[in-house]
Parts: structure tokens; C-alpha cells; sequence
């Protein structure tokens, strides 16, 4: 008897090393995913990364900064081999400052209304629509949801823009501030980004005997199987880079000593 | 340049390994260099590899320097070296084909910088040389350790680059002295006698 055929959804192939083979092929196209981390994890470059191996496929990629200029986020990525700055020259990576669009929509103000979050979500849907952007990194949305007050509101944020970008078949990566990446730690800083998102990704640091090394975690991804198990990360000039967290020292210092 | 006489034999032993295999090199503390430089020349010169060498023993630029004072370039081989960002100052070195991890316990750090340098490297054919397995010990608790040589030899089989674990036996665990032992799939035996 011939095994049932099995749906499988296309997928957003980020091109990261390793990456892919984790999600068994890609993200699943139009997804929401949460890459939550600590600070110097890597979150930045690996959005980066996911949008210019998406430039050099051909897509038309976005990413919209709130936690540093433009100018700044560019020259810091223009020390990674894959990077070209031709790409932006030729419009397929787009950078947006989030100070520069609150500007534009008359929003500079230091907290969002209703009203306000829905010309935020009108503004960046327009931008991915009028440019035909298939990938997208919100850096970080945590900066942007501190403006919003109410849990409610976020979520509501959160949830329709999520919706409209799927609809635009546009795969979105928001990057997350948190600031403990263990197993009690919640994935997201308002609680809500993890519910909603279609994929969560957790990136930090294992302790061991004084120095941090950076992993990352699929802990969830709807549409595919995956793998959840710690990955060890390097950032080198060809982008990052991932093998499996040895077993016995997948856990910091702190929480589990060797041998004992 | 320094006379010296290499052990001819470790050449002919090496003639008979392939490219997707693990070669576990027996050494004592006298003899390491001799042996090292035993194994390496012949990858070099009569297989004419490229490679990695992954220096948790000594800084890498005592190694290249030893290497040239038996008149040997070793210019086309990339170094890890997992010994100088300990020492203040160490990573100040006058060759840029050296690589620096900060510890000898970052063992997946290691192994995914030697994976950046094996994609960027322009040789056909390549080996990764580890030195050595007694002094990982040193700073790595024996289970991660086999775990680790578990991964690292199966990582570079899978990408049919030969690896070669140098190691002082009766410096290193016997758990893991055990499991190299099941690993790897040829011995170049040049070490002490060892009673357990």
C-alpha cells in the first residue's frame, strides 16, 4: 500500500547555512516570525542575512529600523562577505528608518492610539505592496510596541499586520529584544508576539566556564516539521553559521554543572 | 634550517587512507613534533592538500615557526589557534593565516570556524589536522569531549576532508581514548606504551 500523500507548503528558503535544514526546507511563505533574542545574539544578522539572500535570489526585501539608523545598521553589515551595496542601489533591499516613517505619518509622539497603530500598519503594507517586498524584517518590534500601551492594542497589532503581509505572500521576520533566553524565559517582552507569531526563533548565549556562546532554537514554526534542539551559532564573513549544540553542554553553568 | 628526518613509514601508511577517513596518530611528548610534521609534509607535498590545523596545544605561531625552521611553508595551511586569546597579547601575530578562538571549550566554535575555512578554501582536496586531543582535555570534562570528537570526525567524513586527531594516549582520558579508538578508521601508532 502506497503511504498518503503528504501537503507540504512552499517554502521561504532563507538561504541561512544550516537554517533551512532545520525548518526541513524554509519557512513556510507568508509567515510571521518571531526571532527573539538577547543582546549580541545575532538577531540583526540574521535578518540581514535573510533579506539579502532573498536580494540575491531576486526578491524585493524591506526592512524597517528602529534601534539604529539606517546609515549605521548598513556599515555594520557591510563587513559580511554576502552583503553588497549594490543591492540597495538597485532597490531589492530597502531600509526604512521607523524614526523617518513616524515622521512622515505625523506620528512622533511618545505613545499609539488606535487610530495611530492603524496608519502604522497602512504605511508599512503600502511600502510592501508598492514595491512587491516578499521579505521582511522588523528590527526590533519591541522598539515599535513600546509605543503602544495597551496589551490589547498590540496584540491587535501584531495580529492584523501579520494577516495583511500574508495576504501579500511577504514572509516576515520581528526581531525581539528579550533579556534571558533560558527556559523560563518568555519569548517575546509584552507576552503577546509569541501567541500570535507563526514561528518563534530564540537566540542567546550558553554560559560555559566564563565564555558566551551564541545559540539558536526553533521552538516553533506552524507548517513544518522541525528541528528544536539548541544549535551553536558563528557570525563569519560569509554569514552565519550553525551545527548542533553538543548535548553535554547545551546548558549554561549556571543552571547545570558538568559531571555532576 | 634545522637537520631533521622524517619518520618515512607515516607517508607510506598514508598512501593507503582515503579521503572520507579518520586517522587517530599516536604520539609521545618527545616525538609529537616529528611525528606532526611526519603526517603533515606528505598531505602537503605528495597529496598536495590544502587544510586546517586546529592548535589546542601551542600557539599556532610556534607551530608555523617550528615549521619553518625545517625549511617548510606552511603558508597554505589555515591555523586555528585555541592557545593565544588566553595569553594577553597573543593575537597579535605577524601571519594572517591564523585563526583565534577565545578558548579551547568554545569545541563548537571550532568546529564551525574550521567549516567557514573549508568553504572559503580554494584546494580540492583537504585535511583538517587536530593538535591534539590531550590538550582539549585539559580544559574539556571527558563526555563532551567524546561527544565532541564523535561530531567533529563524522562532520568531516560526511564531507569526505580527511581529519587527523594527534594524541599523547597516556595524557588522554580513557573514555576517550576508548571511543577514538572506535571512530577512527586507521591508527598511526608512534605513541607510548600505555598500561590502563
Amino acid at each position: 500500500m502506497q503511504p498518503a500523500a503528504v501537503y507540504t507548503r512552499d517554502r521561504c528558503v532563507t538561504g541561512i547555512h544550516g537554517l533551512d535544514e532545520i525548518l526541513r526546507g524554509g519557512i513556510p511563505y507568508g509567515s510571521t516570525v518571531l526571532a527573539a533574542g538577547t543582546c549580541g545574539s545575532g538577531k540583526t544578522t540574521l535578518g540581514m542575512e535573510f533579506l539579502v539572500r532573498g536580494a540575491l535570489a531576486g526578491e524585493a526585501c524591506a526592512h524597517f529600523t528602529a534601534t539604529e539608523p539606517s546609515v549605521k545598521l548598513l556599515e555594520n553589515i557591510r563587513q559580511y562577505a554576502f552583503f553588497d551595496m549594490n543591492m540597495v542601489d538597485s532597490g531589492l533591499i530597502n531600509v526604512f528608518d521607523m524614526d523617518v516613517l513616524y515622521s512622515w505619518l505625523g506620528l512622533e509622539k511618545a505613545s499609539f492610539e488606535l487610530d495611530d497603530v492603524h496608519a502604522l500598519i497602512k504605511a508599512i503594507v503600502d511600502i510592501v505592496n508598492t514595491i512587491g517586498v516578499t521579505r521582511l524584517v522588523i528590527d526590533s518590534v519591541t522598539t515599535l510596541c513600546y509605543k503602544i500601551k495597551s496589551e490589547q492594542l498590540i496584540r491587535d497589532f501584531l495580529f492584523t499586520l501579520g494577516k495583511k503581509l500574508a495576504t501579500l505572500g511577504c514572509t516576515t521576520i520581528l526581531i525581539s529584544e528579550i533579556t534571558s533566553a533560558t527556559e523560563n524565559a518568555h519569548w517575546s517582552s509584552f507576552g503577546v508576539e509569541e501567541a500570535i507569531a507563526d514561528g518563534i526563533i530564540v537566540m542567546g548565549d550558553v554560559e560555559r566556564m566564563g565564555h558566551l556562546l551564541r545559540f539558536l532554537q526553533v521552538v516553533k514554526m506552524r507548517g513544518t516539521h522541525h528541528s528544536r534542539a539548541k544549535h551553536a551559532i558563528e557570525l563569519t564573513p560569509l554569514g552565519v553559521m550553525l551545527t548542533p549544540m553538543l548535548k553535554w553542554g547545551a546548558q549554561s553553568d549556571k543552571t547545570a554543572r558538568w559531571g555532576s | 634550517m634545522m637537520m631533521f628526518e622524517l619518520d618515512q613509514r607515516i607517508a607510506e601508511q598514508l598512501t593507503e587512507v582515503a579521503l572520507n577517513s579518520a586517522v587517530q596518530v599516536r604520539c609521545g611528548n618527545s616525538n609529537a613534533f616529528m611525528v606532526t610534521a611526519s603526517t603533515i609534509i606528505p598531505l602537503m607535498q605528495m597529496f598536495e592538500m590544502g587544510g586546517v590545523y586546529i592548535s589546542a596545544n601551542r600557539g599556532a605561531v610556534e607551530i608555523i615557526q617550528a615549521f619553518e625552521s625545517i625549511g617548510m611553508d606552511v603558508s597554505n595551511i589555515q591555523f586555528i589557534d585555541l592557545v593565544s586569546s588566553g595569553i594577553l597579547g597573543g593575537t597579535d601575530v605577524p601571519y594572517s593565516n591564523i585563526h583565534f578562538v577565545d578558548s579551547p571549550i568554545m569545541l563548537e566554535s571550532v568546529l564551525l570556524r574550521t567549516l567557514y575555512i573549508l568553504r572559503t578554501t580554494t584546494s580540492a582536496r583537504n585535511f583538517v589536522f587536530l593538535d591534539s586531543v590531550n590538550a582539549l582535555a585539559i580544559y574539556n570534562e571527558d563526555r563532551i569531549l567524546a561527544e565532541y570528537l564523535h561530531i567533529f570526525i563524522n562532520t568531516f567524513r560526511q564531507r569526505e576532508i580527511l581529519s587527523v586527531v594527534l594524541n599523547v594516549p597516556d595524557q588522554t582520558p580513557p573514555l576517550v581514548l576508548s571511543n577514538l579508538d572506535l571512530y577512527c578508521t586507521d591508527l598511526i601508532d608512534r605513541g607510548q606504551v600505555v598500561i590502563h
